[in-house]
């Protein structure tokens, strides 16, 4: 029987590549669920040495692609599901997407709604050890995913339920995941920061775990990096930061911006666990290009663009730290959808600290499905919007293609266009820049 | 002139870019001249300082965060604030805080809690097989004090909640619904008003992109503090009209 699916889906797998029908990413997947809902226990066979997965609100896919350019450097197979297709339908899929039948590991990124569904299909009898990667949880996509505190929940739930082989790999900053760490019966290890010099200087407004998980008394931070992530205690009941296991003076960072510093710190202790030496995964690291939409750089027109996924208040917060910090300089193009892959409900747009851009000199433009209602932030934020508005340093482009084709044709020749895109801005932007479409 | 902002529990009740409300507060006073100081109101706030308020601000919390505030509310502050609002301090209460503000709030498991009952109104939950109301909201304004000095008479908003509200005769509606759930997408009302204070659905940044409720607000804060009528100077709302009516030309 397994035979048999693996072969539909296989052919459906291909037949959806060969005609670039869209979301061929899940539909095989999701066919052969249809037929056998069970299926991924079966799969699961296929890998030898370690299922890996990479579960978190921000970093998911950066992170899942650093580990496996590690492990692949050193040599191993790997299976890889795709980013956008972390659901379990797209974790199946993956296994049909690759012509290959056994991998020493597998790497899948997994949505937050989706973990403890994907974790209940690897199944009872699954005896590949199971190493869990949880980098951060904050608030996003309300209207779809529900309360962070209703996602730990499911996840503690779903994470008793595992073997006491699994390893817990989880990022000490974040008050709420500690919690789950101390909860659950297998080891834990930590990994975080411990940098007072990257502390900012005040509390960001979009917080969503800063009162102590245990007792509810407000925790006391010496620092944070950003949103919750700090250095922590609850001077209450005790509950504080773990001892961690890897810190971020051992790596080195292969790309700019704290939350890749985090990324870099979970790839790092996940690979070392699999017996990489700390000098071969920094070299790995070394030429490691981000995925898609994830700080890539691309030309368009002979200008250099670089496009941050920015699709919550966490996630834009560290964009726009990540882009005022950066030696490259030039215009900054931000763009608000909101469809399905945006989450419907742009609210959050208010909890960006946009009076970070207040400093900001060149030209800050909005665009998007939701381009007015960044504009409206814009007006509330910056201190001098009106004079950036006649000067044209603030404007409203609404059409994504036109934004992106004046914005070329406006900037320096030396000059690095930024753009912050929501994710489905971001594919259309990638499409407008690269010319071809990639999901 | 000056206004005191008291905005309840900002650490645990900020769930989604409720910020918002406050930023153009703030803003379209200063922008006017007036002084505005944001008093954030937490468990350390004395009763004898939220006395000193003259507008009133609450966003939405999660269930977590409810529970840990939800005591200090009802004993300790809660008596003031209906002391506060009975006497015209005008108030914006968004997202749950028909739930909270109401008589009681009986949830999916057919518990009842009870709110402030400063609002004549009950809120149910229907359990979990009863879709949640969620979308992007547009309004008429239907109560007639709102409708005599305001702009205009729409209102838009995202909305996103399990419960539904039914108001009783001591409270009016904040508006009718023209696309959307509203209070329980049975009556077509949404929201409710009470004295000066306003009660919606609509969660999160309700005041950026409806200036009019904001300078309503800001008006009756100040009439009930300066104890004259007030007309507030009219300020170019381009960006935030253009956001509004986006939503209805997609919409309505």
């Amino acid at each position: 029987m397994e035979t048999i699916i693996s072969l539909v889906g296989s052919v459906l797998s291909t037949f959806l590549k060969v005609f670039r029908i869209g979301s061929g990413n899940t539909w095989p997947g999701e066919i052969a669920l249809k037929i056998e809902p069970h299926i991924l226990q079966k799969l699961v066979s296929r890998i030898q040495k370690g299922i890996i997965i990479v579960a978190g609100t921000n970093g998911k896919t950066t992170t899942s692609l650093m580990i496996k350019k590690i492990l692949e450097d050193h040599g191993y197979s790997v299976l890889h599901n795709k980013s956008g297709a972390n659901l379990l339908n797209g974790v199946v899929s993956s296994f049909f997407a690759d012509t290959r039948t056994s991998f020493d590991y597998a790497v899948f990124e997994v949505d937050e709604n989706a973990l403890p569904g994907v974790l209940a299909a690897l199944g009872k009898k699954n005896t590949t050890p199971i190493t869990l990667i949880l980098l951060n949880l904050f608030r996003d996509q309300l209207d779809r995913y529900g309360e962070v505190d209703v996602i730990a929940d499911k996840w503690e739930k779903a994470l008793r339920t595992l073997p006491q082989s699994t390893t817990l790999v989880i990022n000490a900053d974040d008050p709420q995941l500690s919690l789950i760490g101390r909860n659950i019966s297998y080891p834990a290890l930590y990994f975080g920061l411990d940098n007072e010099l990257l502390y900012l200087p005040k509390m960001q407004h979009a917080t969503d775990s800063i009162y102590c998980p245990i007792c509810g008394k407000k925790l006391e931070f010496t620092g944070v990096y950003f949103s919750h992530l700090g250095d922590w205690k609850c001077t209450n009941c005790g509950f504080m930061k773990p001892t961690l296991s890897l810190t971020e003076k051992e790596i080195h960072s292969p790309l700019e911006g704290i939350y890749n510093r985090y990324n870099t710190l979970a790839a790092t202790l996940v690979t070392k666990q699999c017996g990489i030496s700390a000098k071969e995964i920094a070299a790995s690291l070394k030429n490691f290009l981000p995925a898609f939409g994830r700080m890539e750089e691309v030309i368009y027109k002979g200008k250099k663009f670089k496009i941050l996924l920015s699709k919550n208040p966490t996630g834009f917060n560290e964009s726009i730290r990540t882009v005022l910090h950066s030696d490259q300089k030039g215009p900054l193009l931000m763009m608000l959808n909101d469809r399905i892959p945006d989450g419907t409900d742009v609210s959050w747009i208010w909890d960006v600290d946009f009076n970070q851009l207040n400093p900001f000199k060149n030209a800050l433009i909005v665009s998007g499905d939701r381009g007015e209602d960044l504009l409206v932030c814009l007006k509330y934020s910056i201190d001098t919007y009106k004079e950036k508005v006649e000067k044209n340093l603030i404007r409203l482009d609404k059409q994504l293609d036109e934004a992106v084709d004046r914005v070329a044709r406006s900037a320096k020749k030396d000059e690095t266009i930024w753009i912050l895109a929501t994710y489905s801005a971001m594919l259309d932007v990638r499409k407008i820049l690269t010319g071809r479409k990639i999901l | 002139m000056k206004l005191v902002i008291g905005w309840l529990y900002p650490d645990l009740m900020s769930t989604y870019g409720d910020r918002g409300n406050i930023m153009v507060l703030e803003k379209r006073c200063e922008w006017r001249g007036i002084d505005v100081v944001i008093v954030p109101i937490d468990f350390s706030t004395k009763i004898g300082e939220l006395r000193t308020m003259d507008l009133l601000f609450g966003g939405g919390a999660q269930d977590r965060q409810q529970g840990i505030l939800i005591d200090d509310l009802r004993k300790n502050k809660g008596p003031t604030f209906k002391v506060l609002i009975e006497r015209g301090i005008p108030g914006l209460f968004v997202c749950g805080s028909p739930q909270l503000l109401g008589s009681y709030y009986m949830t999916g498991d057919g518990s009842k809690l009870d709110g402030l009952g400063i609002f004549d109104m009950v809120s149910k939950h229907f359990g979990n097989d009863k879709p949640r109301c969620i979308g992007n909201l547009v309004a008429e304004i239907t109560n007639e004090k709102l409708k005599s000095t305001a702009k205009r008479n729409t209102i838009v908003g995202f909305e996103n909640h399990g419960g539904r509200t039914y108001l009783g005769a001591g409270v009016q509606p904040f508006a009718r619904v023209k696309r959307g759930f509203g209070n329980n997408g049975e009556d077509g009302t949404e929201g409710a008003i009470f004295k000066n204070c306003i009660a919606t659905y609509s969660h999160g940044p309700l005041l950026p992109k409806n200036p009019h409720i904001a300078d309503w607000l800001i008006q009756k804060a100040l009439e009930v503090k300066y104890k004259k009528s007030i007309s507030l100077t009219s300020l170019l709302d381009t960006e935030e009209w253009d956001a509004h009516e986006a939503m209805i030309r997609r919409l309505v």
